[in-house]
């Protein structure tokens, strides 16, 4: 049986109790930290607050040898463990898979995660989403500044009168010169503003920094104006909404200090 | 001194008239000569001591080259001719004439509008030089034919004027068909062929100094006749300063020759590809010296003092010192420290250097061989063709710990100054890897590093490079990426030899404009829609994209082809370069989000794709083969083709020259190494011989599997084919 468990947005207490229950009756357990991490804890904290033995896996020894995972999951309950929701924004249906090829079991505990954070803390209605994006390094995409498809999605949502979610990149174990096990950056909401802004200068954006934290940071104005700011500790993301709601207008100027003139509806 | 000096101002004052310039090369067949003709030249115009014979070598300034009497690097001087009562500026490029040093000729070429074809009259004109005059003609050089050391058909062969004439007729008539060939469809040349009628061809001896030709015939009233005569008689002082070799070369030279102002209208649509309309095209061609500066960097060369020197052509407006200039290829300006022209061995400083000049300059920190230098942002000069591709590498180590950072420092000194040579740095493990043209070229290199940079080092044996490439098409070949969200979609097929030869000449390449390249490629044999969906071109591969309106794919397309050169980089079967292929991509799948489509997906994806298709095509090992010629005495015919043939090699033609056999044939290149030594000794040293690089050919089956482990275990590789490669078994 394959257990894939979200540990939630923080810390080692952001799990849901069915998880924890299911990490702790688990013969094996693996954790993949590449796509996402937990800012409030480490790993070690984790297996030290759960009593398990935990085994960190690179994206290598996910994707491309995934077998010892699958081994181990053929006669014995292995948990799989991402921080936030194991099948939100990462691509761990594909180890799902894998493992039912091998007829073995699977089950999914649900974690919090950004995308339903964003909507909890920014009051911007879950109806009310459009394509979800990730914003890459620089170097880490092959070009030069956005890439047109993460502009093209914020402006196809806009039309549409949607909000975007913009996944802001960490990159872990790898950095501009390759691999580099040492390596650890996560982009910040004021550099994504600021090279959105080169496209959307007056454009309204809300930053949501530490979800899921004691004390997360929601705040709301043009792109530009957040490219001179600071939020603080990660992790971050950044909503570039569409139109407004009335009350999504109010909650934005109520929760997230947005300047009145640019939340009007 | 004070007679240098005053060559060196009359050198300044006709730097400015263009009309009064020429710029030129010599070109020749190893040993024919050239060198002691360069020297003949300096000594005629006072540059160097008149010694009666002109043996001193002045051009050879390495002291390896004065060792081995071989030039290795093109040296240049400048000197003065006067000619119809009017002073002359004649800038020389020498060039090498051992084929393993064959780019610096070629770079040579396109800062020259005259190439003076130097040819043995005893030997005859030989492979070496058809390559040379090739590479001149394709600059959109004019030639001129010197037949060297007459003296030797007189004096020691012993020869009648009858038998003496057919064997001059003979080479201008071989040296003339070789012209027809390159410019019979040139629409650029007139008739380019040489003649003693029109005086393009002259005769004489470089070692005694003396020459004749239909103009000095007139002039000093000596008829080819008096001249045997007069040789035979041993009068050979007399005849050099009756007719001077110098006076009769440069007469031609100025005659036939074109000046800048003549040449450059023509040869700037040849060798430039930009935007014929600018401003700047038009000042290039008009040899315009307030223009916008422009120069054409062909060498690169180290002076212990002064440091880097860049030696071109100016094409248009004026070098001087403290301008900032950009360099192709690379960001920012670089800032003249001083600008020069060449004297024999040495460099003047002076205030400018005017279009139409071969000029040596200082401070351009970024130009490598081959640059363009300019003032405003321009397309840069066609990438330099090089006719070969380098086929040896040697592992070069430092003896001392110490010396590494310096060692590394000059390597890639010696890649600026020689873009023939491909380094490798491997800092990991400090042995770095030198590929050039041949032994010699390599072994030439490492002495230089020992000797001028005092850097002890290790070298390993020789080691041979081979090409990989496929032998059929292939279905459609899927590559995953290791998440599994990205596909790709792709066929291989073995890409037509006449395209190959193309890229190979730079003839098609991504640096040309779109529609020309179109229909280069249609020319040789691709249908319009593939010519169309060129998107990349790597080596002597092409990448077509053949897909349609697929989303994300163009902002994935940098890392499409990253994967595509790292998979051609390192073939499949031994990580040898790739040749050869044309691959279509079909079609992709890609995830929605870019974080998931990244370079650790998209490229692992591509290269195994690749691979995978390699195999499909039945992909297999080539190996590079060298063509080689051997002159030899009759009785020693036998060992010498022996040697050709028990090297795996194929004698092709045996015939009497002269006393001589010639024996030729093709062999490889890996067979080839320790060849100088061993004809030696099987023919007791009465061989002289020759080889020059023929391309690549198919190792056959039998030997492949065998090459193909050795080269894996070498580079610690596994110890197996690839996967599906089992038809090499």
């Amino acid at each position: 049986m394959l257990t894939f468990i979200g540990l939630g947005l923080y810390d080692e207490r952001s799990i849901t109790v069915e998880g924890q229950a299911a990490l702790r009756a688990a013969d094996a357990a693996y954790a993949e930290l590449y796509t996402s991490k937990l800012v409030g804890a480490s790993i070690e904290d984790v297996a030290e607050y759960h009593d398990a033995d935990i085994e960190v896996r690179d994206r290598a020894g996910v994707e491309q040898q995934p077998g010892e995972i699958l081994d181990a999951a053929e006669d014995q309950d292995v948990a799989f463990l991402t921080a936030g929701d194991t099948m939100i924004s990462t691509t761990h249906v594909d180890l799902r898979l894998r493992a039912h090829e091998r007829g073995i079991d699977t089950r999914v505990v649900h974690g919090t995660t950004a995308q339903t954070a964003t909507s909890s803390l920014t009051g911007l209605q879950n109806y009310r989403f459009g394509k979800a994006t990730t914003l890459p390094f620089e170097y880490a995409h092959g070009g030069n500044g956005v890439p047109q498809s993460v502009l093209d999605t914020i402006a196809d949502n806009r039309e549409r009168g949607l909000h975007t979610v913009v996944y802001l990149d960490i990159k872990v174990g790898r950095g501009p010169d390759g691999d580099d096990p040492a390596h650890e950056e996560y982009m910040t909401a004021d550099h994504a503003a600021g090279q959105l802004a080169e496209h959307l200068p007056d454009t309204l954006g809300v930053v949501v920094a530490r979800a899921g934290s004691p004390d997360p940071l929601v705040t709301a104005d043009r792109l530009s104006a957040l490219a001179d700011r600071e939020f603080g500790d990660p992790l971050h993301l950044l909503l570039v909404p569409g139109d407004l709601h009335p009350i999504e207008a109010d909650a934005l100027g109520e929760l997230a200090d947005a300047p009145s003139e640019l939340v009007q509806y | 001194m004070g007679r240098r000096k005053k060559i060196v101002d009359e050198c300044e004052r006709l730097m400015d008239e263009p009309e009064q310039i020429r710029n030129i090369a010599i070109a020749a067949h190893v040993d024919h000569g050239k060198t002691t003709l360069t020297d003949n030249l300096l000594a005629g115009t006072g540059m160097i001591a008149d010694e009666g014979e002109a043996t001193k070598l002045m051009m050879d300034t390495e002291e390896d080259e004065q060792e081995r009497g071989i030039t290795i690097d093109a040296a240049n001087v400048s000197m003065t001719h006067e000619y119809d009562e009017q002073n002359h500026l004649i800038n020389l490029i020498d060039t090498p004439g051992h084929v393993d040093f064959g780019g610096d000729v070629t770079r040579a070429m396109r800062a020259v509008d005259g190439a003076l074809v130097v040819v043995d009259a005893v030997e005859g004109a030989m492979p070496q030089t058809e390559t040379v005059v090739r590479q001149a003609l394709r600059e959109g050089v004019k030639p001129a034919l010197f037949i060297n050391k007459v003296d030797r058909l007189i004096s020691e062969l012993q020869e009648g004027p009858q038998e003496m004439q057919e064997r001059l007729q003979k080479v201008i008539a071989d040296v003339n068909e070789l012209i027809r060939g390159m410019t019979e469809e040139m629409d650029d040349v007139d008739d380019w062929t040489v003649s003693v009628e029109d005086g393009t061809v002259a005769f004489g001896s470089a070692l005694y100094m003396w020459g004749v030709s239909v103009n000095s015939m007139q002039r000093t009233g000596l008829d080819f006749g008096d001249i045997i005569d007069m040789e035979r008689a041993d009068e050979r002082q007399e005849l050099h300063e009756k007719t001077p070799l110098s006076n009769v070369v440069l007469d031609m030279v100025v005659e036939h020759f074109p000046n800048p102002v003549d040449a450059q209208p023509r040869r700037v649509p040849r060798i430039w590809r930009g935007d014929d309309e600018l401003d700047i095209a038009e000042q290039m061609q008009l040899v315009d010296d307030d223009g916008e500066v422009v120069l054409m960097v062909t060498d690169i060369g180290m002076d212990p003092h002064a440091g880097e020197i860049a030696t071109g052509r100016v094409f248009s407006g004026t070098l001087e010192k403290g301008q900032e200039l950009y360099v192709s290829g690379t960001a920012g300006k670089n800032r003249i420290q001083s600008v020069g022209l060449y004297m024999g061995g040495e460099r003047e400083e002076v205030d400018h250097v005017p279009a139409g000049n071969i000029a040596a300059v200082t401070g351009l920190k970024d130009a490598i061989a081959g640059s363009t230098v300019s003032s405003v942002e321009m397309t840069p000069f066609e990438s330099i063709e090089h006719i070969s591709e380098p086929v040896i590498t040697k592992s070069v180590e430092a003896k001392s710990m110490d010396d590494l950072p310096k060692l590394i420092e000059t390597l890639r000194q010696v890649s600026k100054e020689d873009p023939t040579i491909q380094i490798e740095i491997n800092e990991d493990t400090g042995e770095h890897l030198i590929s050039g043209q041949g032994e010699l070229h390599l072994e030439v290199i490492t002495q230089r590093i020992e000797r001028n940079q005092g850097i002890p080092v290790t070298t390993g044996e020789p080691i041979v490079v081979y090409r990989e490439a496929p032998r059929q098409a292939t279905e459609e070949v899927e590559g995953i990426s290791p998440n599994r969200h990205n596909r790709f979609y792709l066929t291989l097929e073995p890409m037509n030899e006449e395209i190959v030869e193309k890229i190979r000449l730079g003839e098609v390449s991504m640096d040309m404009p779109e529609q020309e390249r179109r229909e280069a490629l249609q020319d040789a044999g691709m249908d319009k829609d593939s010519s169309q969906n060129v998107e990349h071109i790597y080596g002597t591969n092409i990448l077509l994209d053949d897909t349609k309106g697929i989303q994300h794919l163009n902002e994935t397309m940098e890392l499409v082809i990253e994967g595509l050169e790292e998979a051609l980089e390192d073939g499949p079967l031994a990580a040898e370069p790739v040749q050869g292929s044309l691959l279509r991509l079909k079609d992709a799948r890609l995830h929605e989000d870019t974080i998931h489509r990244g370079p650790a997906q998209v490229i692992p994806a591509v290269r195994n794709a690749v691979h995978r298709a390699l195999i499909h095509s039945g992909v297999a090992l080539l190996e590079p083969m060298q063509d080689v010629r051997i002159d030899v005495p009759n009785e020693h015919m036998g060992a010498a083709s022996g040697e050709i043939q028990g090297r795996r090699g194929r004698v092709d033609d045996m015939y009497q020259e002269g006393d001589l056999m010639v024996v030729e044939g093709i062999a490889p290149v890996d067979e080839m190494i320790g060849f100088s030594s061993d004809i030696r000794s099987a023919t007791e040293g009465r061989a002289s011989w020759n080889t020059e690089n023929a391309g690549f050919e198919f190792m056959s089956d039998s030997l492949q599997k065998d090459k193909i482990m050795e080269i894996r275990e070498r580079k610690g590789m596994k110890l197996e084919l690839p996967e599906g490669a089992d038809y090499l078994d």
